[in-house]
């Protein structure tokens, strides 16, 4: 904790959602668990939930994003946050068998349901799987080609310590993808769009998922997720060259990318 | 159905504090890292590399560095 003191005195503004729990004040490691909590328990529902949110349309996100990766086989993916699979399901169908793809997500539950969804699909012992935090990965420097975050940078105590760390894990040459949701840019949509998930997202998730306050907190953390050019300059801060952004469907998400040499 | 830990995965993980490489108890089924004095757990064939679901090794069972 001394140390996230000092990195936080040294770069002036480092990580400052790490006591933001959607629009709750929490102490960093508080949250951590909490966002642990709330993954436990949407797991089982997660996917199901992404299509009604989204109306589906979170699968497109996720093959524009696999469209900007252009994936090749030989190299090593790192799918953090990577839940139930759905990234490193469609990298693998890219890549065929040649190409290393571990996912690594903070909540033991959500790889369990991505295990168990990657034997349905045929996909058994295609990818590893691995319990880990963002902030601190289990994976040596310059070891990984491809890193991606797709929903789930939002969740991460620490955002700008983990940028860090993909930076370190990244050999050079190495490429960085963000796919989250970031901020509508037209003034009329993004008032159609706070109704909406204001309003209809919290109750969806009382009625599908059972759960209606993990889906007040996923609505919240959007609010707090940096904007795109913010995180833009929080990617140059941590290391990445050529960062720049995207955005999909008027800005309700964004795909950040970002290249380590 | 039960999973075993993927041998491949052991050969890249490293322990997420020290980055140093780890032993692994089969019969434990744990993840060591000696320089942190940490033993991380595998459940289910997942191994779980957080700090805080680690056990703190006792001095006995740390071996030093050769």
């Amino acid at each position: 904790m001394t140390q996230n003191r000092e990195q936080n005195k040294a770069n002036g503004t480092a990580n400052p959602e790490q006591e933001w729990f959607g629009e709750r004040n929490v102490s960093a490691t508080e949250k951590t668990k909490l966002v642990q909590g709330v993954f436990d328990s949407v797991a089982d529902k997660y996917d199901l939930m992404n299509d009604v949110m989204s109306g589906g349309v979170h699968r497109l996100w996720k093959d524009r994003l696999i469209r900007m990766i252009r994936p090749r086989p030989h190299l090593r993916y790192l799918d953090v946050a990577g839940g139930t699979g759905d990234i490193s399901f469609r990298i693998r169908k890219k890549v065929g068998d040649d190409a290393r793809i571990t996912l690594c997500d903070l909540d033991e539950q959500m790889l369990r349901v991505g295990r168990d969804r990657s034997i349905d699909q045929g996909m058994m012992g295609q990818f590893e799987w691995i319990t880990g935090n963002a902030e601190s990965l289990p994976l040596p420097d310059n070891s990984v080609d491809v890193y991606t975050i797709a929903f789930g940078l939002r969740n991460v105590t620490r955002i700008d310590t983990a940028l860090r760390e993909a930076a370190r894990v990244l050999a050079p040459g190495g490429r960085f993808f963000c796919l989250e949701f970031s901020h509508v840019t037209d003034p009329g949509l993004a008032k159609i769009y706070d109704e909406y998930s204001y309003r209809v997202i919290p109750k969806m998730g009382e009625m599908i998922a059972k759960d209606r306050d993990s889906y007040q907190y996923l609505v919240e953390s959007i609010r707090k997720m940096p904007k795109q050019q913010e995180l833009v300059d929080r990617m140059l801060k941590a290391g990445f060259l050529r960062a720049k952004y995207t955005n999909l469907s008027y800005g309700l998400v964004a795909i950040h990318e970002g290249l380590v040499l | 159905m039960t999973h075993d830990v993927d041998p491949k995965l052991l050969e890249i993980l490293v322990c997420p504090l020290t980055h140093t490489t780890l032993r692994y108890d089969r019969t434990a089924q744990e993840l060591i890292s000696d320089k942190a004095k940490l033993a991380f757990p595998i459940r289910d064939g997942i191994p779980i590399m957080l700090v805080d679901e680690a056990r703190p090794l006792e001095d006995k069972e740390i071996k030093k560095a050769r």
